[in-house]
């Protein structure tokens, strides 16, 4: 792969999505960059105010920014009509209740969906140069990054094989469960559960995909090792909030159980430092009440955010603090996303030192 | 032989056990759903403990990979067996494997098939990977929650507390029975979606509370989730709850009220810049809220309730002060209907 690949972690309502949207629009004056949208909610097309396909769109006025939002039914159709060039098999594949079940956008197949698709976009997409992906929030995302092993494990498993010659036998009859192996007596023992129609269905689905998984499975392993090298960045990004803090945590931790380890937390709205010290300064006496409710939330605010920055500065070599932005929803906000995306690569060490007013904060944790 | 396992099997499955709380309008079994980070978990908390406090005995069950109740409660994350966290406060976390367990060899006395079928490798790799069975599964233990689990091993709830997993997934929840049901499943599986899609369907047994914040993208997912749930459940969620409100805060009304100005000139430029950021998302925030309550009108059952950022009103923000602090508000805005 010659692509950089971003993947954006953390936990609900951090802002992952507008940042993803921001780093992808400022990584796209420099060269031919991609954004995926993962998240069954969808919240990338409300961020880019733009109906997005499963297949990539050039944003307009960006030029060189293409954007997707994973739609895992029009991934696998797409990937079943290149596999079975013939009609007649697709349109059975398709048909197949488990393949509607599986396109049914049903969460446990998003994230298997979404690994896959990240090889084939630089497949198909060569010249590109980044690769920006949001993700869901919290730790099922983890389940993106864990699932290329997980499915392998299944496919190449005994079972499948089992599930085939089940599906290469029509006439199948209560005869069949008095032969003994491995497979049959498991898959005798499923029937019941499932009942046979059932675990038909399952075969044909098994021996049709076969040549869709295959490719599937190829792509799934090209991801593994595309998360795994050098260029590719992990960010998890948290917001100034306890829980948020908590689930940066996990997610690193359960990160290095694979195997992999964060390039840097991003502190996503961040105020700045010299807030905290001149409001605690301030009498709250002569105010009247919006105006004391205000400055007393916004000194809990700067306080919970010296606690999240301590809490999270252990998880990653960087930590990046972006300043909470303020025009995203007016007009012109493509631009206000790009700027905000600059704030997120000088605060990674990207080009210029960042602002002093956020770097204090820095030099205090790591002096 | 098999027949007459068969038969004791679906009989067991099929015997009708629905018991009726009349505690409340709440029903037995409250789906907490909403976007993650919303504050599901700390709403059910919440929850939880008001309806304890009135001698309900609660559940809270999570599934998460990250139990996070217990710990605020000074207490180890919670494991697949009920927890005690506070006085008739209990918390579990789901986990396929052992609800699988659970519900062969325990419920259905089927430890042999158990064994040898279900806990092999291969199986487990397909039940993992197959659509839809981890759901099923976590609805069926529900439904043993509040029916089988007193007789067979002498475990009584009142009231279940269900902090559903993030948006898509929690939605989704409610889709599933009808999505195996498509798949046309026969033998065990259909008897235990049927029994499942049956307690769906009681409105007496469950029902969806939304939690929601004053934040764009959060409030455009409320607004698609909302109907969702009515169009799968058949019936409106029970009511939306806005947590981290500061509507009663700010006005919004001015875009930069005259006191900010007084307040600037004692700021350097950098303080100023914070503190006008901060006074804008509180602003936005509580103009945010009134066009939510707007588009809600009439959406649900009960309305929709606010529950005020603890940021702005308490000097403890720690997850057990915020619990107790929404508690108390959950109480004076939803007494009557609780």
């Amino acid at each position: 792969m010659t692509a950089r690949l971003h993947v954006l972690l953390g936990g609900g309502g951090v802002g992952k999505t507008t940042l993803a949207a921001a780093y992808a629009l400022a990584l796209a004056r420099g060269g031919r960059v991609g954004l995926l949208g993962i998240d069954p909610a969808r919240r990338l097309q409300g961020a880019l105010r733009l109906r997005l396909p499963d297949l990539e769109v050039v944003v307009p006025g960006t030029g060189q920014l293409r954007a997707a939002l994973l739609r895992p039914a029009d991934s696998l159709r797409r990937w079943a009509a290149e596999a079975c060039p013939d009609p007649e098999q697709r349109a059975r594949l398709t048909a197949n209740p488990f393949f509607l079940v599986l396109a049914d956008r049903l969460a446990s197949s998003t994230d298997t969906i979404a690994a896959i698709r990240l090889a084939e976009w630089a497949e198909r997409d060569p010249a590109l140069s980044d690769l920006v992906v949001d993700t869901a929030p919290g730790l099922n995302a983890i389940e993106f990054l864990a699932r290329a092993e997980k499915l392998a494990a299944f496919l190449e498993g005994r079972l499948v094989g089992g599930l085939r010659w089940l599906a290469a036998k029509p006439r199948w009859g209560p005869v069949t469960w008095v032969i003994r192996g491995g497979a049959r007596r498991v898959l005798g023992g499923l029937a019941r559960i499932v009942g046979t129609r059932m675990l038909l269905e399952l075969a044909e689905f098994v021996s049709l995909v076969q040549s869709v998984l295959t490719t599937m499975l190829e792509r799934l392993e090209r991801t593994r090792c595309w998360l795994r090298e050098d260029s590719t960045e992990i960010l998890i990004v948290t917001t100034i909030r306890e829980d948020a803090a908590y689930t940066a945590r996990q997610l690193a931790e359960a990160l290095r159980r694979l195997g992999l380890a964060p390039t840097a937390t991003i502190v996503n709205r961040a105020v700045p430092c010299p807030l905290a010290e001149e409001l605690s300064a301030l009498g709250l006496g002569q105010l009247t009440r919006e105006p004391a409710a205000v400055v007393r939330y916004a000194r809990a605010y700067a306080a919970m955010q010296s606690r999240v920055v301590e809490a999270v500065t252990p998880l990653a070599p960087m930590v990046a603090i972006v300043p909470a932005a303020r025009d995203l929803d007016e007009d012109g906000r493509l631009d206000a996303f790009a700027a905000l995306g600059d704030q997120l690569r000088v605060a990674l060490g990207q080009g210029s030192a960042p602002s002093a007013d956020f770097a204090c904060r820095l030099s205090h944790i790591n002096p | 032989m098999r027949q007459l396992l068969k038969v004791s099997v679906a009989r067991k499955i099929l015997r009708d056990t629905t018991e009726r709380t009349a505690l409340s309008i709440l029903p037995r079994i409250v789906f907490v759903m909403g976007k993650g980070g919303v504050g599901r978990s700390t709403v059910s908390a919440a929850l939880g403990t008001v309806l304890a406090s009135r001698g309900e005995k609660v559940l809270i069950v999570e599934w998460t990979i990250a139990e996070a109740i217990a710990p605020w409660f000074g207490l180890p994350p919670a494991g697949t067996d009920p927890c005690l966290v506070a006085p008739d406060l209990s918390v579990m976390n789901y986990r396929l494997d052992t609800a699988l367990r659970q519900y062969f060899a325990d419920h259905l006395g089927l430890g042999l098939f158990y064994r040898r079928v279900i806990a092999g490798t291969h199986v487990q790799r397909l039940i993992e990977a197959a659509p839809g069975i981890a759901e099923l599964l976590f609805l069926g233990e529900l439904f043993w929650l509040t029916t089988f689990a007193k007789s067979e091993v002498g475990l009584h709830f009142d009231r279940l507390i269900v902090d559903a997993p993030a948006a898509g997934h929690g939605a989704s929840l409610l889709e599933l029975p009808m999505a195996i049901a498509a798949i046309g499943a026969s033998g065990l599986l259909a008897l235990e979606v049927d029994r499942v899609m049956r307690m769906m369907a009681d409105t007496a047994q469950t029902g969806v509370l939304v939690v929601t914040l004053p934040e764009e993208l959060v409030i455009e997912e409320t607004l698609e989730l909302v109907p969702r749930i009515h169009r799968n459940l058949g019936r409106q969620p029970l009511a939306v709850i806005v947590n981290r409100s500061v509507a009663g805060l700010v006005s919004g009304v001015e875009a930069r009220p005259a006191w900010l100005d007084a307040l600037a000139a004692q700021l350097s430029p950098a303080a100023c810049d914070g503190l006008e950021t901060i006074y804008a998302e509180l602003a936005k925030r509580a103009r945010r809220e009134r066009e939510l309550r707007h588009a809600l009108d009439g959406a649900t059952a009960l309305g929709t309730y606010s529950l005020e950022d603890q940021l702005a009103f308490a000097d403890d923000v720690s997850p057990r002060a915020v619990i107790q602090a929404l508690s108390a508000a959950l109480t004076r805005q939803l007494g009557d209907a609780l």
